[in-house]
């Protein structure tokens, strides 16, 4: 469905992506900070360009459209919402801004299963975490796009950043989303992951399903998250003997 | 320390107001009548007003773009460059007005080819008064852009508005503000002008000018009613568009 194959050098670091994402799927790029998590999801938005390489969404080469032309919706970390700005008018916004006309059933639906309906007039400084969440997803679906592209959910708390999660999963299932969510939380990775990927150094070191990192015997980032994920599982097992 | 402190800002309060109450109450209400029906002065101060918004109007055209660059964009000599942009607060401003002066240049040709001088004409007003009064749009207008997430942006094109659509609906609406607040500035800059004005264009006489010359030509108390006036009409002015640059920034 979306196919990467893009480089870009810089002084001391190159980023060699080769990324594969099935249509319909949760895919989880893991990697320390520094590694070329964001870089490459800034290139696949179009706001970065690669200094070679192409990507292909849905058969169609998109390497060097500007970014409103590639219905890929881009989330960063603060989730971006529009401060000055309705729920109606967050809402409305991708259809406005393209001069599309309205699909009025669409707008209903959306409203309808996010539970905005009594929210619509009010500004986000109006609103409740959760309901940022809500918005800002049903905006997105609104841009009907091909690929939702996630930043780290790392400036919220732990309870606010695991509905958060579950909603976005739940979201991707009843709308057929693709999904592609960067994150440096094994936690999560766990949570919500179909596929993982594992950047470090600007290069994809680790591709697969959950149970296939475990068996991993690659040195570096990828053993020390499934180290990590494991001695989790160990502490849970222990404290419920335990009790 | 909260006592000391308080006389201190007593003193600071009454350093500004103690010299405009004392105009008021120097000027006797006969004095200020005749003034009011001074035709003279009322020309002045509508060229003043004219001219200062003419000046903010071509100062955020110039300026907000140009702020839009410096806030979005690294190169090399940034710096330098925001620092040329604040070089008309920081010379005298009978230099500006000397700057200025320069008929003979090839800018000069070019405006006179459209018979635009500036010389003793009110180009010449809005012209002295822009040279003195954008640096305050561009600071202001830059604070404001760069208040506004990148990310917005980003957003705001990912959902599938072009660059253009995004600064109109996201950028410049957030920057707002901030804009309002460096054009109130750059107004209340423009209306306030002498030194520039006395050189390159001292007709059309914009009202402090006026002031200047009644003071110069008849003393003390042919000049207190008129700048009693101006003093009037200027706070009007000036609280009106900070009290609306207040509201639209609280939405």
């Amino acid at each position: 469905m979306l196919r990467a194959r893009i480089k870009k050098v810089y002084p001391g670091f190159l980023l060699d992506i080769n990324l594969e994402i099935a249509e319909n799927s949760y895919n989880l790029l893991l990697g320390p900070s520094g590694s070329g998590k964001s870089l490459t999801l800034k290139i696949i938005a179009g706001f970065e360009k690669a200094d070679e390489g192409k990507i292909l969404l849905q058969g169609k080469d998109i390497t060097d459209l500007p970014p409103e032309k590639r219905s890929i919706v881009y989330l960063p970390q603060n989730l971006g919402i529009f401060p000055h700005l309705t729920v109606k008018e967050q809402i409305l916004y991708p259809v406005r801004c393209q001069k599309k006309s309205l699909n009025k059933n669409f707008f209903e639906k959306i409203i309808q299963e996010f539970g905005l309906d009594n929210l619509l007039e009010r500004f986000p400084s109006q609103l409740s975490g959760g309901e940022i969440q809500r918005v800002v997803l049903a905006r997105s679906l609104m841009a009907q796009p091909k690929l939702l592209l996630d930043e780290p959910f790392s400036d919220m708390d732990f309870h606010l950043k695991m509905k958060l999660s579950d909603f976005l999963k739940e979201t991707k299932e009843r709308f057929n989303l693709t999904v592609i969510h960067v994150t440096h939380d094994p936690i999560e990775a766990v949570k919500l992951a179909e596929r993982i990927f594992i950047i470090e150094k600007g290069k994809i070191q680790f591709s697969g399903i959950l149970s296939e990192l475990f068996q991993t015997t690659k040195k570096g980032f990828i053993s020390e998250i499934a180290a990590q994920l494991l001695y989790l599982k160990e502490l849970i097992k222990n404290a419920k003997s335990r009790t | 320390m909260r006592k000391a402190f308080l006389l201190f800002a007593l003193l600071a309060v009454s350093f500004i107001t103690l010299p405009i109450i004392h105009i008021f109450v120097k000027v006797s209400s006969h004095q200020l009548l005749e003034t009011i029906k001074d035709r003279e002065v009322w020309d002045s101060i509508f060229i003043s007003i004219s001219s200062a918004l003419s000046a903010t109007a071509f100062a955020c055209i110039l300026g907000i773009p140009f702020s839009y660059l410096l806030s979005r964009t690294e190169f090399r000599g940034k710096e330098l460059i925001e620092s040329i942009v604040n070089i008309p607060v920081a010379i005298p401003h009978v230099a500006a007005g000397i700057a200025l002066l320069n008929e003979k240049t090839t800018v000069g040709k070019f405006f006179s080819y459209f018979h635009i001088t500036f010389v003793d004409t009110i180009y010449g007003v809005i012209v002295a008064m822009l040279f003195v009064s954008i640096s305050f749009v561009i600071s202001s207008a830059i604070v404001g852009f760069n208040s506004v997430s990148k990310e917005l942006e980003m957003v705001s094109r990912s959902l599938g508005a072009s660059e253009i659509y995004t600064f109109w609906h996201i950028t410049f609406p957030l920057a707002l503000p901030s804009i309002l607040r460096g054009a109130v500035l750059s107004f209340a800059r423009g209306i306030s002008e002498v030194g520039a004005l006395l050189i390159l264009a001292y007709f059309p006489k914009t009202a402090p000018i006026l002031m200047y010359e009644r003071f110069e030509e008849y003393g003390l108390n042919s000049a207190r009613p008129i700048t009693a006036l101006v003093i009037l009409v200027s706070l009007f002015i000036f609280f009106c568009l900070l009290y609306l640059t207040k509201r639209y920034a609280k939405g």
